[in-house]
């Protein structure tokens, strides 16, 4: 082995990855919110009767579901750039994940959709309720207990993805202040394992305040 | 006679067995015929691709030279900026020829020669935005490599003027170019050599240099683990018959050539 840790200059540097770190937690938060809003839309357009929109919804699934990540991310800060439409790191970062997360949560939410009897909704139309109320008040809150650990599984996964902010020119988010720390000073192993063990800690921070949040909301 | 062949083998053994311990790259290096350099290719003119795909440039001509005073092969390991150190200690290169800046923090990590290049910088931005030297950055949307010489000096900049200017760090200087070509950012500060050759190349429209950045010299040296004193030492002295040689001024007016070679020394201390 030809090199030596040195931790105590990279312990110094904990509070700048800390910092970085809710930069990643506000991006795969926002990404998570605006996914759930546009993946309803997509779930309930991909079964629309309208042409347009069924077509919209699907090649949006499916563009970003076979797609990698770092290209969708990629797209909207080059592609777009290219077009004359100039959106900042954050933002391309945000957009990108964004599309990816709506994607992946069309099909979890089409799959709960699915597991709600049909039956529910005919019986709460014919408690008198009109089509919107009852798919949300009846439909809504049971496919959500369906759909709740898929989603958990969601947010762990922008978070990690926000990591390929840099390749836009984030350098404000745990991997970008990492990456800026490693070519500064060269430590790369130190500040990677501190960064793997923060994003680790990130991951199971999201999962367990899942568990809280599953149990206040679910119990009966 | 039996006895003494055993005794002569076993002894031939040993010695065999204790001689790769003592070995130290440079030997290591020679005895396995092949110098692997990491260079950066989307640095030109110091590293860039052909048409064909090839390696060529300022570094990858010096590691060829290196290879051949080794008497071995030369293999250009394409590396980006932030992979030269994890190249190196991952034993995926012996030596790193990639405009290296030779900053103290960095030497905590790797061992660095002697200088082997000098670079200036300048101003980089796009026709029309009214950007004719330094000062008028303020207030501008700036980028460049993440961690580079000029990019820590670019970022002090930005956070002292505020007032709007902001600063992004890009992976590749590829990116950095891409970016100031499609208006994501107004203005850079690169190298003077890399600036020219991005200039004069065409590939992205409407660049322009937009004067000097009154930054220090950015002295590059070459890389390798920072306990291959033989090594290191090799490469010292390499580096000094590089100039005596006039092989340094031959390579500076084959890939940059804007008259003089910069001055490797810097008067009043040794190194």
């Amino acid at each position: 082995m030809n090199y030596t840790f040195h931790w105590l200059p990279a312990f110094r540097a904990v509070p700048d990855m800390l910092a970085g770190a809710l930069v990643t937690l506000e991006i795969a938060t926002l990404s998570m919110v605006l996914g759930v809003f546009f993946a309803i839309l997509l779930a309930v357009g991909s079964s629309s009767n309208y042409r347009a929109l069924r077509a919209v919804a699907i090649s949006w699934v499916e563009l970003a579901r076979n797609t990698p990540a770092l290209f969708q991310i990629y797209m909207a800060y080059f592609g777009l750039g290219s077009l004359g439409i100039h959106l900042d790191s954050f933002v391309a970062l945000l957009a990108g994940i964004t599309f990816n997360n709506a994607g992946y949560l069309a099909e979890t939410f089409r799959g709960g959709l699915r597991a709600v009897p049909p039956t529910q909704m005919r019986a709460a139309r014919s408690l008198g309720m009109g089509q919107i109320q009852a798919f949300r008040l009846v439909v809504m809150p049971q496919m959500f207990r369906i759909v709740f650990y898929p989603l958990t599984n969601q947010m762990v996964w922008a978070i990690l993805m926000t990591s390929l902010g840099v390749v836009v020119g984030l350098n404000d988010d745990l991997t970008g202040v990492t990456q800026e720390l490693n070519v500064r000073s060269f430590r790369t192993f130190e500040y990677f394992a501190m960064a793997a063990v923060i994003y680790y800690l990130l991951a199971k921070f999201v999962t367990a305040s899942a568990r809280l949040m599953e149990w206040r909301l679910f119990r009966y | 006679m039996f006895k003494g062949f055993g005794i002569l083998a076993a002894a031939t053994l040993t010695l065999a067995a204790a001689l790769p311990a003592q070995a130290d790259k440079l030997d290591d290096i020679i005895a396995s015929g092949t110098l692997r350099c990491a260079v950066v290719l989307d640095f030109p003119p110091m590293g860039s691709r052909d048409a064909n795909n090839e390696p060529i440039g300022f570094d990858v001509d010096y590691c060829n030279d290196l290879a051949k005073v080794l008497g071995v092969k030369a293999e250009i390991v394409e590396t980006p900026f932030p992979d030269r150190i994890p190249a190196l200690i991952s034993g995926r290169v012996d030596v790193g020829v990639a405009s290296t800046s030779d900053t103290l923090e960095r030497a905590k990590t790797a061992g660095f020669t002697i200088p082997y290049f000098a670079f200036k910088m300048v101003v980089l931005t796009k026709d029309g935005l009214g950007i004719k030297d330094y000062a008028d950055l303020k207030g501008k949307k700036t980028g460049s490599v993440s961690g580079t010489f000029e990019a820590l000096a670019l970022e002090k900049d930005v956070k002292k003027w505020g007032d709007g200017t902001t600063f992004n760090g890009y992976q590749t200087q590829a990116d950095v170019f891409l970016a100031l070509s499609q208006g994501q950012i107004d203005a850079t500060v690169v190298t003077s050599t890399v600036a020219a050759a991005i200039v004069k190349d065409g590939k992205y429209k409407g660049l322009m240099m937009g004067g000097d950045a009154p930054y220090d010299i950015d002295y590059v040296a070459l890389i390798a683990l920072r306990n291959e004193q033989g090594l290191i030492n090799y490469l010292n002295l390499f580096i000094n018959q590089q100039v005596r040689t006039g092989r340094y001024k031959a390579l500076y007016d084959k890939w940059i050539g804007l008259g003089e070679a910069p001055d490797l020394t810097i008067a009043g201390v040794y190194r």
